[in-house]
């Protein structure tokens, strides 16, 4: 049947451990290291269980609960230059891990250059949440209802990773690896990301019990189209919260790709293929239901801006 | 003369609780003081515990378990009759009998340090078997959660009322249908807490807590600790919401064991996964209908099998069931009732007074059968009801279990709401709507909502008498200065009871409001109380004001006294007003307030003969409709009866199931509005509570007795984005039979809010045949409803 | 190599006051600001971050103090409902609260009056679906939240039209 994903990947860390009812953290360290090398060297001492901390809105909850018990908590809000937005010549942009949701979501460059990743950071909590929740922090963390990692995926992002070797580079696509599990190395500090413009053809769109939930299932979707109508040239939809990760629809993209005429954005929800857990707030089988809801929804979204 | 009585008067706890100077029980503090947790368990026999590495911690001062608890105090008692008795102390001592249950709890220098702890504290459990499901709990073989009960059930029994059979037999028709709710709670936002200190010089003890119940708190602990209640001083501060959840005497008693053993205050603020997973649910349950009728929709009987699962709730078990039962015919002539049921201890966290009480469960499902029989029937849902509401002029009327419905307009009502809500105008919109293919709903759902209790009325549980009817009592003061201050044994949690009692006493006492000051909360020292003191069960309309009238109008009576001698006249000929006593037509013959006061607290010498000092006077009061069980089994259990109408407008996506509200309107009356601004409030709040449990709340149980929705991020909650503007009218019908002519208002829209959504929600899935039998109302189960339907 | 440490000294302002305080580095900023500082004008309500009482603003922004340790406000401000409150009465937005009866209780209000005031800095006038919006942020078990929209629907009529 799956593994159970609650609201949150709360639940999913917690899944074989004895009920916790408590709700302050056990005891660590802190430190707040004004480079990112002091970061590294931190991070990399080995003898300790080192968690570093960004936004903190999906990590502190954990160690409220007890869940991780890091020794050693190494702040990175004090390191500057990780909360870069600026523009890539070819048209894209880097941003910092540290670019909080809020800030992502306001950018004018943002908007102008990457409206989905934009219309995405709209979609996380509320502001509060958003005002302290990171870029970096979202992806490190990989929830797999969550918005950014589904949106990197789907614009073909890049990763860069800094470590005790140096930095190093790896695409979305190859960096969420699993439930909660990325290609981060436990001595790898996640610094920004590159993601390449888009065009005009995306979509996004998520279903949530209330505004500001986690994603029963979302979609995430960007489609070229050269000719004024017809059948695109290319489609990438990813879909969040129905698999341990972001995941590319390959079925609908190619039933999207192969529709001339006709409803190719039904086409595309109908071929939708997934594997979803369960839990409290959804069963396998409607998380796939909504999956290919969501899916026609967002591919309509994109032909519509399309042709407009 | 105007009257502060029934004007909006702006309340003024809301000046202090906006600026964030309220004062809540975990902003209290007591120096030395030492902060509890509790460490809670799995569902399991208790083998071993090993204290020794928590007891050393650093920053620790004393760790206390079950064994030792037992010893040092007794037994918890009930906080109501109930003969299903077994010995339940403040920590459990050899078996846990629901996850989340305290097994031990450490004292330390803070939170975070005791919880630290609590991990130290080596516990062996041998797991037991858990059981869930109430049908399963009822089965012979089941695990015991009291093995010298004998049994999980607390209570069987059927109340019969009237010919019921014969009424099935000759009726056109018998609908038969099966409801189930779910767990959920009001979740009050402050959660549980209390601060105990011990005097070891006058072995008494002091707390400052949030609970609800300080009358029966106060005896409860008493008892248990073995002093004296002179020897416990109880205070209430601000209280964040109560919703009947804040009742727990066992917090208290860990409290104040602590505080006894370390010599220092010790202070425990539940967390919200302790709340969450273990202050308590309202029950969940199933409940078997069969409502006959005549063709033309008239009602001829009622019949009910209901199953409530209690969880292991053996402090106030049976009381959804007594209540369910003394509103069974909700607002409707039914001449035949019949009421079988059951109440059922499971392994999961303890039920109780969660607001409605039994109340939405029952309405629901006789709301719901409405809805069912009059699609039956081709009948409109509003006209089947109008033909069997009891109308005003029935009034009183009592129904076959007893109940007595003292006023109101239940057709008017109705009337009133569809017509504000524009019944005719949506429906036309929705055959609209329809044909392109969206899925619009109308919800009718009607309710009534008793106040005031009558513990008598647990007689039909136990077999005899151990407590009856309800009281209140209530102190007015009229200081050396003229200004009154007024206090009573019910503490407030938001409904704004210094300003309502200020209005009443300032109308009594013909002062202006700010010549009333009514004392926060609740101080055992300080205010007036008796063992049935309290909030709870919509009480205060119905035995507060009681008191509150009678303490004022013995300070009123002396003040013309008082006056009527400086005067040379008869105290019937004075008025009191504007801070004086006067003569009726001659207000230039005047006493002021401050005069009277001077002679009866300084100059008392001239006083008249036979007057005692001072201006202040307590008053006890019980509303006299509570009366004892008749020979029938018929009893008021609650006194007095408010009434309203729901209707809501609901979308339901047809490919997603998803539900929005999109429009809902109440008008109720709950007799004499004291403050309109305070009523209109309480109204909003309890129907989102409704709200809530229809769509969003559930609290989920695996087998092992897991609660699977322990935190806000999968118990849910409604939002302001998930609900409209809630609509409101007040009608006024006054009551007889209460001081002031008002009744309950405080749990009001919880009760047919649930009924009102899921009968909209039906009404949208018409075009799917769909029944709505379960709640809640989640976007899966209405997709699989469409899905089943296809 | 720099050190991680279990308590530092923390320098921060709070409502406009210089505050200087050695904090076990695992105490939120809510229990900071409660414990202290005295100031229980916060609320905390779940420390998951959900239910919002505990909500502040940090820097100028509202955040949830219960997801932030003290030790991350060094250097910051925070303002806090004491500091949205005049020293003499209330400020318009609270009587506007008053006004329409937006609380019973009282145990969300600091939080929603904290919402509310980033709220109407950056929406002057609000749209009924944006103050709901900004509200969702913020449970309240009493309210059924209607008199808050009107309290801030009242709040922004009140204020003088932007030029």
């Amino acid at each position: 049947m799956g593994w159970a994903i609650s609201g949150s990947s709360v639940a999913a860390t917690a899944r074989d451990d004895p009920p916790s009812f408590f709700l302050k953290p056990a005891p660590f360290r802190y430190a707040r290291p004004r480079f990112l090398a002091d970061a590294l060297e931190l991070l990399g001492a080995g003898e300790h269980d080192v968690k570093l901390l960004a936004g903190g809105q999906s990590l502190v909850p954990m160690l409220n609960l007890r869940l991780l018990r890091p020794t050693v908590l190494v702040d990175l809000n004090g390191v500057p230059g990780l909360d870069h937005i600026a523009p890539l010549p070819g048209g894209g942009l880097t941003l910092g891990a540290l670019v909080r949701h809020a800030d992502l979501a306001q950018s004018p460059l943002v908007r102008e250059r990457t409206p989905l990743l934009a219309e995405a950071a709209r979609h996380i909590g509320h502001p509060a949440i958003r005002h302290r929740g990171t870029l970096g922090g979202s992806l490190a963390h990989a929830d797999p209802a969550a918005e950014l990692p589904a949106a990197l995926l789907v614009l073909g992002a890049e990763l860069i990773l800094e470590g005790p070797r140096g930095s190093r580079t790896v695409a979305a696509d190859r960096f969420f690896q699993g439930l909660l599990a990325t290609a981060l190395g436990p001595d790898e500090i996640l610094t920004a990301v590159r993601v390449p413009a888009h065009g005009r053809g995306w979509g996004f769109g998520e279903v949530v019990r209330r505004s500001g939930d986690f994603a029963m299932a979302g979609v995430a979707v960007v489609i070229d189209r050269h000719a004024p109508a017809g059948s695109c040239d290319s489609a990438r939809i990813v879909g969040f919260g129905v698999s341990d990760r972001p995941m590319r629809f390959a079925d609908s993209e190619r039933a999207l790709l192969d529709s001339d005429g006709g409803d190719a954005a039904a086409r595309a929800g109908a071929a939708v293929t997934c594997d979803p857990p369960a839990d409290v707030h959804a069963s396998a089988a409607y998380r796939r239901h909504l999956a290919t809801v969501i899916t026609e929804d967002t591919v309509r979204q994109a032909l519509a801006r399309l042709s407009a | 003369m105007s009257s502060w009585v029934g004007a909006s008067v702006p309340v003024k706890e809301d000046l202090r609780l906006v600026a964030g100077r309220g004062r809540f029980t975990d902003d209290i503090g007591a120096p030395g003081m030492l902060h509890a947790a509790m460490l809670r368990s799995p569902h399991a026999r208790i083998v071993s515990i090993d204290t020794a590495k928590a007891a050393t911690h650093p920053g620790v001062a004393a760790v206390i378990l079950g064994a030792e608890a037992s010893r040092l105090s007794g037994p918890i008692r009930p906080l109501i009759p109930t003969t299903a008795v077994a010995p339940d102390f403040c920590l459990a001592v050899d078996r846990v009998r629901y996850v989340g249950e305290p097994v031990a709890a450490v004292a330390a220098v803070d939170r975070a340090t005791a919880e630290d702890a609590l991990e130290l504290i080596m516990v062996e459990y041998d797991p037991l078997p858990a059981v869930v499901d109430p049908d399963r709990a009822l089965e012979a073989g089941a695990p015991l959660l009291y093995p010298e009960l004998g049994t999980n059930v607390v209570w069987h029994d059927t109340l019969s009322y009237g010919d019921v059979d014969g009424a099935m037999a000759r009726a056109d028709g018998v609908l038969r249908e099966r409801f189930t709710i779910q767990r959920y709670a009001s979740t009050p936002l402050e959660t549980f807490g209390a601060l105990a200190t011990y005097d070891a010089g006058t072995d008494a003890y002091e707390f400052w807590t949030n609970d609800q119940r300080p009358g029966l708190t106060i005896s409860i602990v008493a008892a248990s600790l073995g002093v004296p209640q002179s020897r416990i001083r109880l205070s209430c501060p601000d209280i964040g919401g109560a919703f009947g959840n804040k009742r727990r005497p066992a917090y208290l008693l860990v409290c104040a064991l602590l505080a006894k053993r370390t010599g220092r205050p010790v202070k425990w603020i539940e967390d919200r996964i302790e709340n969450l997973t273990a202050l308590m649910h309202a029950c969940n349950g199933v409940m078997d209908v069969e409502l006959a009728y005549r063709a033309d929709g008239t009602l001829l009987a009622l019949s009910v099998r209901d199953i409530a699962d209690e969880g292991k709730n053996l402090l106030t078990p049976t009381q959804h069931n007594l209540i369910k039962l003394g509103n069974i015919a909700n607002g409707y002539r039914i001449p035949a009732v019949r009421y079988e049921a059951w109440s059922v201890l499971t392994t999961k966290c303890p039920s109780g007074a969660n607001r409605g009480i039994g109340k939405p469960f029952m309405c629901f499902a006789v709301e719901r059968s409405m809805a069912l029989l009059a699609r039956r029937l081709g009948l409109d849902p509003a006209e089947l009801r109008l033909r069997n509401f009891v109308t005003a002029a029935e009034m009183p009327y009592t129904t076959p279990p007893g109940a007595q419905y003292d006023s109101g307009d239940y057709p008017a009502t109705l009337r009133r709401t569809l017509d504000r809500f524009d019944y005719a105008g949506w429906r036309a919109e929705q055959a609209r709507a329809r044909q392109e293919g969206r899925l619009i709903g109308i919800g009718i759902a009607t309710s009534i909502e008793p106040a005031g209790t009558n513990l008598a009325s647990y007689e039909l549980i136990t077999g005899k008498r151990m407590a009856s009817g309800s009281a209140e009592a209530a102190m007015v003061r009229m200081e050396p200065d003229g200004h009154v201050r007024a206090a009573i044994g019910d503490p407030a949690s938001g409904q704004g009871y210094e300003t309502v009692i200020a209005q009443i006493v300032a109308d009594e006492l013909g002062l202006p409001l700010e010549g009333v000051s009514v004392a926060r909360g609740f101080d055992s020292a300080v205010s007036p109380w008796l063992y049935l003191s309290g909030n709870y069960s919509n009480k205060f309309s119905v035995t507060d004001v009681g008191a509150v009238l009678g303490a004022a109008r013995l300070v009123g009576d002396k003040l013309k006294r008082l006056a009527a001698h400086r005067l040379e006249i008869d105290p019937g000929d004075l008025e009191l007003r504007d801070g004086a006593a006067m003569v009726r037509g001659a207000p230039d013959r005047r006493v002021p307030f401050s005069e009277l006061a001077r002679t009866a607290y300084a100059d008392v010498l001239g006083l008249p003969p036979g007057e005692t000092p001072g201006l202040e006077a307590h008053h006890a009061y019980q509303n006299p409709l509570a009366a004892p069980v008749d020979a029938e089994r018929r009893v008021r259990s609650q006194l007095v009866f408010s009434n309203a109408a729901h209707c809501c407008l609901v979308e339901v996506h047809p490919r997603t199931g998803v539900v929005t509200l999109l429009k809902y309107v109440v008008v109720h009356d709950c007799g004499r509005e004291l403050n309109p601004l305070i009523v209109e409030g309480m109204v909003h709040g309890s129907t989102v509570h409704g709200i809530g449990a229809a769509l969003l709340e559930e609290f989920r149980y695996d087998e092992q007795g897991q609660l699977l929705t322990a935190t806000f991020l999968d118990y849910l909650k409604p939002t302001a984005a998930d609900v409209p503007t809630i609509e409101v009218e007040g009608m006024e019908h006054p009551s007889p039979f209460t001081p002031l002519g008002a009744k309950g208002v405080g749990e009001g829209g919880a009760i047919p809010g649930p009924a009102a959504v899921a009968n909209a929600v039906e009404d949208a899935l018409s075009p799917f045949d769909v029944t709505i039998r379960d709640l809640p109302i989640t976007p899966e189960r209405v997709w699989h409803w469409m899905q089943d339907a296809r | 190599m720099m050190t991680a440490a279990e308590r530092l000294t923390i320098r921060l302002t709070v409502n406009d006051r210089p505050v200087e305080r050695e904090v076990v580095v695992r105490r939120s900023l809510a229990d900071f600001l409660r414990e202290n500082l005295g100031l229980t004008g916060t609320h905390v309500g779940c420390e998951h971050g959900v239910c919002g009482a505990c909500t502040v603003l940090v820097d100028g922004r509202s955040a949830r103090s219960c997801l932030l340790f003290a030790v991350q406000l060094d250097g910051a401000s925070v303002t806090t409902i004491e500091g949205l409150t005049p020293p003499d009465g209330l400020s318009p937005l609270q009587r506007a609260f008053c006004d329409t009866h937006a609380m019973q209780c009282g145990f969300c209000t600091p939080a929603m009056i904290v919402t509310a005031t980033e709220l109407l800095a950056q929406h002057p006038s609000p749209t009924e679906e944006q103050i709901r919006d900004a509200l969702a942020a913020q449970l309240c078990m009493c309210t059924g939240y209607v008199n808050i929209v009107r309290a801030i629907q009242a709040a922004a009529g009140a204020r003088p039209a932007m030029p």
